[in-house]
């Protein structure tokens, strides 16, 4: 105490309300944070919701995220087809739940959204994606009806998924939104004339995310982009195998990605090697 | 495009199609010189020195412009008369485009067609019309903004995604395949499309119009596949960008918020230069108003 301090009664009163109100401060920044800190890092454990796990590169991220003792909220057009990924549940019960969802229907959307309210999502993992079908985009008799349904799966649909799921994203600790991209939908790396519809709705999707990675950034969510490469899935049946990477391969590499994903490198599209791709 | 409009049932592609679209992708992707042959794939092309040399838009070039009854696509017909081209200027609604039906009064060269090119069977119509007419320039111009509060996350309006996509991808790429004939027998062989700087991904800083910027993204890309698509036919596809300009495309109170607005004949004269630039070898550049080339 400073001897210049005169110690009258009223100076004592300042100084033990002070001291008070310093220790009720204290008291209410640390209390929190005694209550909270073991429980959040013992019990904590973090949500994916992965859309089109049934299968592919969707399957395989169920996979390797149970397997780090994630929960998954894996959806599906049709959960009863679904036999892997049932597989996959019966295993590990209560940490892989299947939801039925189709991405292109927005109500089923938000209504799998109102059955979740207040449950916390770390990664909302857009997945599903459809190609169109390579017939169908050949110029001079192009399907634009085709191109209607591709943009509505791999363009809208991840941007409505991160509409309404949103309030559960920032309840979460890790707050992501992952959407898989493609290589194809590089303006610059075309290099062939090929996939009008499949291209144009993820040049169009990454233009999406790196709008929406601005706009959550000072909410706390990251925004990322990731590219499996080749793949051997059912989405490149046809193509030789010695082109192909499992998909063991291709998801390990894409959640190394993710993990890197925070609100620095946010809006980022990311090669699977972790080279980042140009636009 | 009406997707979202729809309450029927959605239908999707089998898993039959999906193979054969995989198998599709397969062609195109790893066996470039083969899937060239059939027709669909541009394989690489020797350039000859023709092909380098600048050919500039003069008199008795044909050249179509939609959109043409205001804005950016009017002054493009005005400025483009003065050069005694020859002007198939297309609008929605011609009885109603007094400004337009004026100017063609005074200059023999311009014909004003109706044309709504979200109509695909309209474009189809137009381009059979036209069918023995060589049109040296295509200028896909006309588009829409969708409106900034339509595009707001958290309430986005996803059935405008639909119309802003129709009007700004759907219909350049449905002009290119209509007309794709008389464009690749005439002189100049250009397929010029006006996008905009809000379509480069690198250079979005604030989040917004999520529509609008996707669908130009969009139809940048696309013109990309286009420009590799036809270089073997020697067809030139190039984008444009006129800048932020004073028309009704930028409604108010935001237009006169916009520092250093430019003026529609300035933007039209800009982007006319920048199509007289392209040849096949700089063919699928991106050219902002000012020459330099816009990042993806």
């Amino acid at each position: 105490m400073d001897a210049t301090v005169p110690c009258n009664g009223i100076g004592r009163i300042r100084q033990r309300l002070v001291v008070l109100f310093s220790g009720c401060l204290l008291a209410t920044m640390l209390l929190p944070a005694i209550a909270q800190e073991p429980s959040a890092n013992l019990t904590y454990i973090p949500t994916v919701l992965i859309t089109g796990a049934n299968r592919g590169l969707g399957l395989e991220f169920t996979r390797q995220y149970v397997d780090r003792g994630w929960r998954v909220i894996a959806t599906a057009r049709r959960p009863e087809a679904a036999d892997d990924l049932i597989a996959l549940a019966d295993e590990h019960p209560g940490l892989v739940i299947i939801e039925k969802l189709d991405v292109q229907d927005f109500k089923a959307i938000d209504a799998l959204a109102e059955k979740y309210t207040d449950t916390p999502i770390d990664i909302l993992l857009n997945n599903a994606g459809i190609n169109g079908g390579a017939r169908n985009q050949i110029f001079r008799k192009l399907r634009y009806e085709v191109y209607e349904d591709v943009l509505l799966t791999n363009t809208i649909a991840p941007l409505k998924m991160s509409e309404a799921f949103y309030d559960n994203l920032l309840a979460s600790q890790q707050k992501k939104i992952v959407t898989v991209s493609s290589s194809e939908g590089s303006i610059g790396s075309a290099k062939q004339a090929r996939l009008y519809f499949y291209r144009s709705s993820k040049a169009a999707v990454n233009m999406v995310m790196v709008n929406l990675a601005l706009q959550l950034k000072r909410r706390g969510i990251s925004v990322g982009i990731v590219n499996p490469g080749p793949t051997d899935t059912d989405f490149m049946a046809g193509l030789p195998k010695s082109m192909l990477r499992p998909p063991s391969d291709a998801v390990a590499d894409m959640i190394r990605n993710i993990d890197g994903l925070n609100l620095e490198t946010t809006g980022t599209f990311w090669q699977y090697d972790g080279t980042i791709m140009p636009w | 495009m009406s997707k979202l409009h729809s309450d029927s049932e959605q239908s999707y592609l089998g898993r039959r199609e999906f193979m054969t679209a995989a198998a599709g992708m397969a062609a195109t992707a790893f066996a470039t010189h083969e899937a060239g042959a059939a027709g669909h794939v541009s394989a690489p092309v020797e350039l000859s020195p023709e092909d380098q040399v600048t050919k500039p838009i003069g008199a008795g070039s044909r050249i179509l412009i939609t959109g043409a009854n205001r804005g950016l696509g009017f002054e493009f017909t005005r400025q483009y008369a003065k050069l005694d081209t020859r002007i198939i200027a297309t609008c929605r609604s011609p009885n109603k485009a007094v400004a337009l039906q004026e100017l063609a009064e005074d200059n023999s060269g311009i014909v004003i067609e109706k044309l709504d090119v979200t109509d695909l069977e309209n474009i189809d119509e137009l381009a059979e019309k036209y069918a023995d007419k060589p049109i040296d320039v295509l200028l896909n111009n006309a588009g829409i903004g969708g409106g900034a509060e339509n595009q707001i996350f958290g309430k986005l309006n996803y059935p405008v995604f639909y119309e802003v996509m129709a009007v700004n991808v759907v219909g350049p790429v449905k002009m290119c395949e209509a007309f794709r004939k008389h464009v690749e027998a005439s002189d100049l062989k250009k397929m010029i499309t006006v996008s905009s700087s809000q379509g480069s991904i690198a250079e979005v800083t604030m989040p917004m119009l999520y529509w609008y910027r996707s669908s130009k993204a969009a139809v940048n890309m696309q013109m990309v596949n286009l420009a590799l698509q036809m270089r073997r036919r020697k067809v030139i596809v190039g984008l444009v960008t006129p800048g932020a300009t004073a028309t009704d495309f930028i409604p108010e109170p935001f237009r006169s918020r916009i520092p250093g607005i430019r003026q529609p004949e300035v933007a039209a004269a800009d982007m006319m230069r920048n199509i007289d630039r392209f040849t096949l070898e700089n063919s699928g550049t991106y050219f902002d108003y000012d020459g330099t080339v816009l990042p993806w």
